[in-house]
């Protein structure tokens, strides 16, 4: 922006002495790959993978149980995502309320995410309580007692959780993109922690079962991350799990990606009279992490679309139109298959302008990118790299999502090897593969005000629902 | 025993305050500046105005063209932001070290030369950017106001602290060029900022930089107000209810507080994680896991410098509950713990939770950068980032329940009700 107009020296910036400074060049940084972990293998089946990431004196553990939502009972539906949430609840030794104290006492932040594909534990605590991070980790794991009264508390909080995120647009709006994209006979279509219906009746049988079928180490991967100095991790792995027993655990076949549903490309409007905003879903499939010829190109196209205040989408929508404060595009990988979705909000008067913009942009973005684009995305992705990584937390997350899609643990530096090799053609050519400019939509908001407008934008069929 | 994250400081003679950290472990770089001015500033009829005056910092200045700044630092393979709050505006982006010169430079440009590029067509798209950001954060989303209503029910009227940053869209609408340029003038300048350099540098390298750049920038004379004297706790319970579409009753319950540096305040803190933070908690065993009457019940504490900080819990009160019963359980824990105290495992507790969250808020270099940059701006002491945890360690129990008789008590409290039910906006 600088060299047609070239600034008069008098405005640039001065030195203390006066002097004059352009703009600086900025000195490329060199090739950057991704922390490897010592490997080792327990007697139980678990994998272990530690990280040595000096300076990090919060560690970070995960441990990583493949699973699919698939497994559950149909009228169980959240089976495995309350299991999750009880598992540091009580343990067979341990009440609810001392396990919490145990727990706290140590300062230890436990957590557990259940997705698609598996139960991620997450912990995280000061290095000097390690090995007690360790042995409470297996014991909630190994030995969960799923006490009735907790099962009972567990439940209505997940009832009064539906509720919550059913008045949340986003939540909203991410509900009904699922039943609209997805076959109504895939589990993807629903909640993955649950519907009310499946939820309001389950046991501690069911969710014990669940654990005594899904849970065990012979399929499992802990990772640890953080400074190691003087400490042995595998040993000390090795002593808190040796008590877990391995135990037979159904190995679904993940590599189905979920059908999608035979109608999907329409526009489904959820009515929420007097809504100021409207939130959008935009969405069509995408790839999973294993695509060929490569992932690589998929996250410079989530940057360069959707990625940043700059990008396609925002450049039209928030910096010149003032519509929205930001709406994002991504491709999002499941364990097979994916989505690409563009999300955020409008204000309400502007809806059907916004949304025509929108499918404007990401239509003409299967025409190509320039080489300016192609470098930014690959450069803003490969050089943020070292600073995205550069915590406990963030590695034992990058390990822990390699592990759940069945991914070599060289994948992120061999990804952005490969996005160094990118142009724009190829670019072009992967968004080309997956994006045919037919969209499943879904916006949330005062439909009144412009459902007659988004029919006779001629973009699919409409239909309108209640909140 | 402290902390040991090297902080050197140097002051430029247009009294810019520079703190620098080096850090190897990373090839990147991350320059954090704070600016002493946040909503707390802001005058009557101006509300939210430091905010979209942030904004406006991304929209160009003298050698830089709107929207350059994102996509440079972007480009170069930098991660960027700014946020607004009560006490302060901060920037901050996280570069490779070869990129540093370039984020210097940008940097000094916009908070020296701002105005060369601030335009109506700039101020009126970030105005509708910022308006969308308020119906999205706040307007649009349950209990999404209910903040704003536990400001202004806990803080007195034309206090600083008694509107949210966010502002109000009469106000926002109010906006003009003229306030643009001269809140610049009255606020932007070097003798009122600290800039803070972590990472892949040496103390010496990054001063020949930052004076290389910010050299030039002349001082603006900048006079603080002294802060406001400290507010007592609120004499008499103060209510807000407000009727609507919200999934369930929620209760926020709110108290004032010493600010952020006095020992009390430390204390205040301790005792709300005892009583509401903690999974172990006094409030969150009782009414969460025991008579199961809450869904989940939260214990925060928010630092100010201003003469006042807030303390405050939430609970989502369980579908069929009275919440008027759920408050009064509150009120007999509050009023238990202010006569018992502590005891040793709330304590132990709170100590190990604080030291695992702080050491987490220092793990990365963008927000160690921040800390250094909080204290040395609000405080005037980055090195305290090394002795937090000694100085929160040296609380004693004691303390702990003195502080909540002090300022948890319930005849003190502010409550917020956001209740299900028919909309009855009063």
């Amino acid at each position: 922006m600088t060299s047609p107009s070239a600034p008069e020296t008098a405005s640039l910036p001065t030195d203390s002495v006066g002097m004059p400074l352009p703009r600086p060049d900025v000195d490329p940084p060199g090739r950057w790959t991704f922390p490897e972990p010592t490997t080792a293998r327990l007697d139980n089946g678990l994998t272990v993978h530690a990280y040595d990431i000096p300076g990090q004196y919060v560690l970070s553990i995960r441990v990583i149980v493949p699973l699919s939502t698939r497994a559950e009972p149909r009228d169980q539906e959240g089976v495995a995502t309350l299991m999750s949430r009880l598992l540091d609840e009580g343990t067979q030794a341990h009440s609810t309320d001392e396990f919490t104290e145990l727990l706290e006492r140590k300062g230890i932040e436990f957590g557990a995410a259940l997705s698609e594909a598996g139960l991620t534990i997450h912990a995280e605590v000061a290095k000097r309580s390690l090995p007690a991070a360790l042995a409470l980790v297996e014991e909630a794991l190994a030995t969960p007692s799923f006490p009735d009264k907790e099962v009972t508390r567990l439940v209505r909080t997940r009832l009064a959780e539906i509720e919550q995120e059913r008045a949340s647009a986003p939540h909203r709006a991410i509900r009904e993109f699922a039943a609209t994209y997805f076959d109504p006979a895939e589990r993807a279509s629903r909640p993955t922690a649950g519907s009310p219906e499946t939820v309001r009746g389950l046991t501690r049988a069911e969710v014990a079962a669940f654990h005594a079928t899904h849970v065990a180490p012979n399929a499992a991967t802990l990772v640890v991350a953080g400074d190691l100095a003087g400490l042995d991790p595998h040993a000390l792995v090795a002593e808190a799990f040796a008590p877990w027993r391995p135990s037979p655990v159904a190995t679904p076949d993940q590599r189905r990606a979920a059908e999608a549903a035979a109608d999907r490309h329409r526009i489904v409007l959820v009515d929420r009279p007097g809504s100021v905003q409207s939130e959008f879903v935009v969405g069509t499939a995408g790839p999973d992490r294993s695509v060929e010829p490569a992932w690589a190109a998929y996250p410079v196209l989530s940057f360069v679309v959707g990625g940043s205040p700059n990008a396609r989408v925002d450049a039209v929508l928030r910096e010149e139109k003032g519509y929205t404060y930001g709406m994002r595009s991504s491709f999002r990988p499941r364990r097979a298959g994916g989505l690409f979705l563009t999300t955020g909000s409008v204000r309400t008067e502007v809806t059907v302008e916004a949304l025509d913009l929108l499918l404007g942009i990401l239509d003409s973005a299967r025409e190509g990118y320039t080489d300016q684009e192609c470098t930014a995305g690959v450069d803003f992705l490969r050089n943020t790299a070292p600073g995205r990584f550069a915590t406990a937390d963030a590695v034992a997350d990058e390990a822990a999502t390699l592990v759940l899609d069945g991914l070599p643990l060289t994948f992120t530096t061999a990804n952005l090897d490969a996005m160094g090799r990118l142009t724009p053609e190829a670019l072009a050519a992967a968004y080309g593969r997956f994006v045919d400019g037919q969209w499943t939509i879904v916006i949330v908001g005062d439909a009144s005000v412009y459902a007659d407008r988004i029919r006779a934008l001629g973009r699919g069929p409409v239909t309108v629902v209640a909140n | 025993m402290p902390l040991e994250y090297p902080v050197v400081r140097h002051t430029l003679p247009n009294g810019l305050q520079v703190v620098v950290s080096p850090d190897h472990s990373t090839p990147t770089v991350t320059v954090n500046l704070w600016v002493d001015v946040g909503s707390r500033h802001e005058v009557a009829g101006r509300t939210g105005f430091a905010h979209l005056f942030e904004h406006l910092m991304f929209q160009g200045s003298r050698n830089v063209a709107s929207g350059e700044h994102f996509s440079l630092i972007l480009g170069a393979g930098g991660r960027l932001n700014a946020t607004t709050w009560f006490d302060r505006t901060n920037y901050f982006e996280t570069v490779p070290t070869g990129a540093l010169d370039l984020a210097l430079w940008l940097e000094a440009d916009r908070h020296g030369h701002l105005l060369d590029a601030v335009t109506q067509t700039n101020l009126d798209n970030q105005r509708d950017v910022v308006k969308e950001e308020k119906r999205q954060r706040y307007d649009n989303v349950p209990y999404g106001n209910a903040m704003r209503d536990l400001y202004a029910t806990v803080f007195p009227e034309g206090h600083p602290y008694h509107h949210p940053t966010i502002g109000s869209m009469a106000d926002l609408d109010a906006a003009t060029v003229a306030d643009v340029h001269a809140f610049f003038r009255a606020h932007y300048g070097p003798d009122n900022t600290v800039l803070t350099i972590v990472g892949d540098i040496t103390p010496a390298e990054a001063l020949a930089k930052v004076e290389r750049y910010f050299g030039g920038l002349p001082a603006i004379g900048h006079q603080s107000r002294p802060t406001l004297a400290q507010l007592a706790p609120l004499e008499r319970p103060a209510r807000h209810t407000v009727v609507g579409a919200v999934p369930n009753d929620r209760l926020y319950v709110g108290f004032r507080l010493p600010v952020e540096r006095d020992p009390a305040f430390l204390a205040a803190a301790l005792a709300i994680e005892a009583l509401a933070g903690l999974s172990m908690s006094r409030m969150v065993r009782r009414l969460v896991r025991g008579d199961q009457s809450a869904t989940s019940v939260q214990g925060h504490t928010m630092g100010f410098v201003d003469g006042v900080s807030l303390g405050l819990l939430a609970v989502d009160v369980a579908d069929g509950v009275d919440p008027n019963a759920i408050e009064e359980a509150l009120l007999e824990e509050l009023r238990g713990f202010a006569a018992s105290g502590p005891t040793e495992v709330e304590m132990e507790a709170a100590l190990a939770g604080a030291e695992r969250g702080w050491l987490s808020d220092l793990a990365a270099q963008d927000q160690r950068a921040d800390a250094l940059s909080h204290q040395a701006l609000l405080h005037d002491d980055p090195d305290y980032v090394n002795r937090f945890l000694d100085e929160l360690g040296a609380v004693t129990p004691d303390e702990v329940r003195a502080a909540a008789d002090t300022w948890l008590a319930p005849g003190s409290r502010a409550v917020v009700a956001y209740l299900t039910g028919e909309e009855n906006v009063a």
